[in-house]
């Protein structure tokens, strides 16, 4: 076999045992000389050249990167795991026809998607949605994500929380958990608009907190407009003034001023 | 350099009449190409796609005969797709073509308006891989001329190149042409060119649904006013597409309602897809189109999926959504419109919710959650959790009673003692406006006009007439008072 492929081969088995070990900082160094190595092969995009080892490159190729994305999600690294997926992307999508599929193809997609719904890219998670063929809606990973994303729409926020027991993989908990964070602050300002005020209790269950210490640290930090008043939460509902009937004069003078100059340049 | 071919010697050997049609437009580009009026080519086209139907094979190798020098390389090439199917007919022409004068300079134009006389008539043939072969040549031919006179024959050029390979499903191979292509017309100032390249290249992105991509082409593209009104409606549809898909639902409605309303009425097919995105884009930021939008004419039928889901997102019933959703997937997976109507659900959940707010003054909230259907194990929690974003959405007015579990509805105001009558006419103010301003705009004058010397007696005529133009104002303005 050719010497570069089983260099990188056995560089390879060394990470994938890093990565198992949970040793970051092993694996992290073992990954960026990986990294290097690859560039030696030609067969690899964006040239895609067609060399009598293409097939087993580029499969140890993917392989590596998908095991870089993982990596990135243990260490926390919402960057790097964008950039390692920019780069596994194109043996997905270009590479296709001369690879098998790789069984983690889809649990990858998800965490993507999923990783674009936390970060509230709402427009990125939709085009790559439409990437995806018919059939790839029906795997789990990403049947997930897309039932999340339709419950954070709609505001079923209750179901958002509970699909972090359904999660079909352990690194998806990560992102959960982000999630989890996003959801409060949204529960949060919805309360704000539809309750005049809510007991500690229910406050505390909504919010999902284990202790009224924490909803009450909670409320001071993010929320100091909320009153806390014998035993209940008051949201802040004073500023309901009588609407003082505010000609908005400014709006006015430029649209009369507008239709005033159309009228002229008719001839 | 000039040697016209002698008409009147050329024989019209096929019973048709398109033979002597074409060899008027033949003549009609010459003279265009001459005078250096690129109008004149415009309508040659014009009056060839109206051909198009009358053409036969030997209709066309008639014309070749006619417009090329036989034994030419492009002769020989265009020929070569032709099949060759009556013996005596070709007899014919080559008797012909020896009675002509030999020496004949082939204008690029008229070759250029061969290619595309006989890649129409392969498409129309049905024969795509012919089709496919002929118009890679036209291109590869193309390279090398740079005229503007050219320009509105090459533009129809690259349309059926694109349309060939997309019919044999090799859109992917041409990308990289399209952009070279591109990147030539940009720095050669062919605006009809640039435009009719750079639709072509959103519609081989849009095939593949790489929406990204295209969003990235159509950001940075040069833009400019648009020659042609088809190739606008085109722009206008794509650009609606992707802005959809993009979540930007304002933009993408103003775009393909633009769309369909510029398109030509015998685009039908082009119209009842803009309707149908259009539709959809409705009601996605939640109005409900109106019946006559879906009884236009000649678009009942196609319409008519469309129709049922209007029904369920206006009714607000999710069941009835579900089931209407379960009966056309095939129509709507073929429309590709399948992701954008599962995003509707949430639309079937507000609308319903906005009905019940409206209709109960006060309503409990396990109540709510029967009568929106949601199938879920917990509805109650889930309906106060969908009550209370909807509230923060401004979707509906509304306070909930946590503790007694109900929703309270807040009395609406009286709408014209708000800002919201001036917010309406200043719209529709701007809009007729604009309109205005876009005509005045639109009118062309015939080139060279104002170049004329006036003569005297022209002057004279003009000068009377503006005199008795003022007195009729004079007159007039009396009048009032």
């Amino acid at each position: 076999m050719d010497p570069k492929l089983t260099e990188v081969s056995q560089y390879f088995e060394r990470f994938k045992a890093a990565c198992v070990r949970e040793d970051i900082d092993t694996s992290a160094n073992l990954l960026s000389q990986l990294k290097v190595l690859l560039t030696s092969f030609r067969s690899l995009p964006p040239l895609f050249e067609v060399t009598p080892n293409a097939v087993q490159e580029l499969t140890i190729a993917r392989d590596i990167y998908e095991h870089a994305v993982l990596l990135s999600v243990k260490m926390g690294d919402q960057d790097a795991f964008e950039r390692d997926f920019f780069q596994l992307k194109p043996y997905y999508t270009d590479a296709r026809k001369r690879l098998p599929r790789s069984p983690q193809e889809h649990m990858i997609l998800g965490l993507n998607l999923l990783r674009l719904l936390v970060q509230n890219r709402i427009a990125e998670f939709h085009t790559e949605l439409e990437l995806l063929p018919a059939e790839s809606l029906e795997d789990p990973c990403i049947k997930h994500a897309v039932e999340l994303e339709q419950s954070f729409m709609e505001g079923a926020y209750n179901r958002v929380l509970t699909a972090k027991q359904t999660v079909p993989n352990q690194s998806y908990d990560y992102f959960m958990d982000l999630l989890a964070k996003t959801v409060r602050d949204e529960i949060a300002g919805c309360s704000e608009k539809a309750y005049d005020f809510l007991s500690i209790n229910d406050a505390r269950q909504m919010l999902l907190f284990s202790s009224d210490n924490e909803l009450l640290k909670y409320i001071n930090e993010e929320h100091p407009e909320w009153e806390i008043k014998d035993g209940s939460v008051i949201f802040q509902k004073a500023k309901e003034t009588a609407p003082c009937k505010e000609i908005p004069s400014l709006q006015l003078i430029n649209q009369t001023l507008s239709y005033a100059r159309e009228l002229e340049r008719i001839v | 350099m000039k040697e016209t071919p002698d008409p009147a010697s050329a024989p019209s050997n096929s019973a048709t009449s398109a033979a002597p049609d074409l060899k008027e437009i033949a003549s009609l580009i010459e003279t265009g190409a001459y005078a250096r009026e690129v109008r004149r080519i415009a309508r040659a086209i014009r009056l060839t796609m109206a051909l198009r139907r009358k053409l036969k094979t030997s209709v066309v190798s008639a014309f070749l005969n006619f417009a090329l020098t036989p034994g030419s390389e492009a002769h020989s090439r265009l020929s070569s797709y032709l099949p060759k199917e009556d013996d005596h007919e070709m007899e014919v022409d080559t008797a012909t073509s020896v009675v002509q004068a030999p020496v004949k300079h082939s204008l690029p134009e008229l070759e250029i308006f061969s290619y595309l006389l006989v890649l129409i008539f392969l498409i129309d043939q049905k024969r795509y891989s012919e089709a496919k072969a002929c118009s890679s040549a036209s291109i590869a031919r193309l390279k090398n001329i740079n005229r503007r006179t050219v320009d509105v024959l090459a533009s129809r050029l690259y349309f059926y190149y694109s349309l060939s390979y997309e019919h044999t499903g090799d859109l992917a191979e041409i990308r990289g042409n399209l952009l070279a292509l591109h990147q030539i017309a940009t720095l050669r100032h062919d605006e009809l060119g640039q435009e009719t390249l750079l639709n072509l290249l959103l519609r081989n992105y849009l095939h593949y649904n790489l929406y990204d991509q295209a969003e990235k082409l159509r950001s940075k593209a040069p833009r400019f006013e648009a020659h042609s009104n088809q190739q606008f409606c085109r722009y206008l549809f794509y650009l609606g597409k992707i802005r959809t898909i993009q979540l930007e639902y304002t933009d993408a409605k103003e775009s393909l309602l633009q769309a369909a309303r510029k398109a030509p009425i015998a685009a039908l097919c082009f119209r009842i897809q803009c309707t149908k995105w259009a539709v959809i884009v409705r009601l996605l930021l939640g109005e409900i189109p109106e019946r006559t939008v879906f009884m236009q004419k000649g678009m009942e039928t196609a319409l008519r999926p469309y129709f049922e889901l209007t029904n369920a997102v206006r009714i607000g019933d999710l069941e009835l959504f579900k089931s209407v959703a379960e009966k056309f997937s095939e129509t709507f997976s073929l429309d590709r419109t399948q992701n954008l109507i599962v995003r509707l659900r949430h639309n079937v959940i507000r609308t319903g919710l906005r009905n019940i707010s409206i209709s109960y003054s006060r309503i409990s909230l396990t109540d709510v959650a029967k009568k929106l259907r949601l199938d879920s194990p917990n509805p109650v929690a889930d309906a106060e959790s969908i009550v209370s974003k909807a509230i923060r959405d401004g979707a509906i007015d509304a306070t909930i009673d946590h503790a007694k579990g109900w929703m309270v509805s807040k009395e609406t105001g009286d709408i014209y003692s708000t800002n919201e009558p001036q917010m309406a006419f200043n719209s529709r103010i701007a809009f007729c406006l604009n309109m205005h301003n876009e005509a005045v705009r639109a009118l062309r004058f015939p080139p060279n006009s104002h170049k004329e010397k006036e003569i005297a007696e022209k002057r004279r005529e003009r000068q009377q007439q503006e005199q008795e133009l003022a007195k009729h104002i004079a007159e007039e303005d009396d009048d009032e008072f």
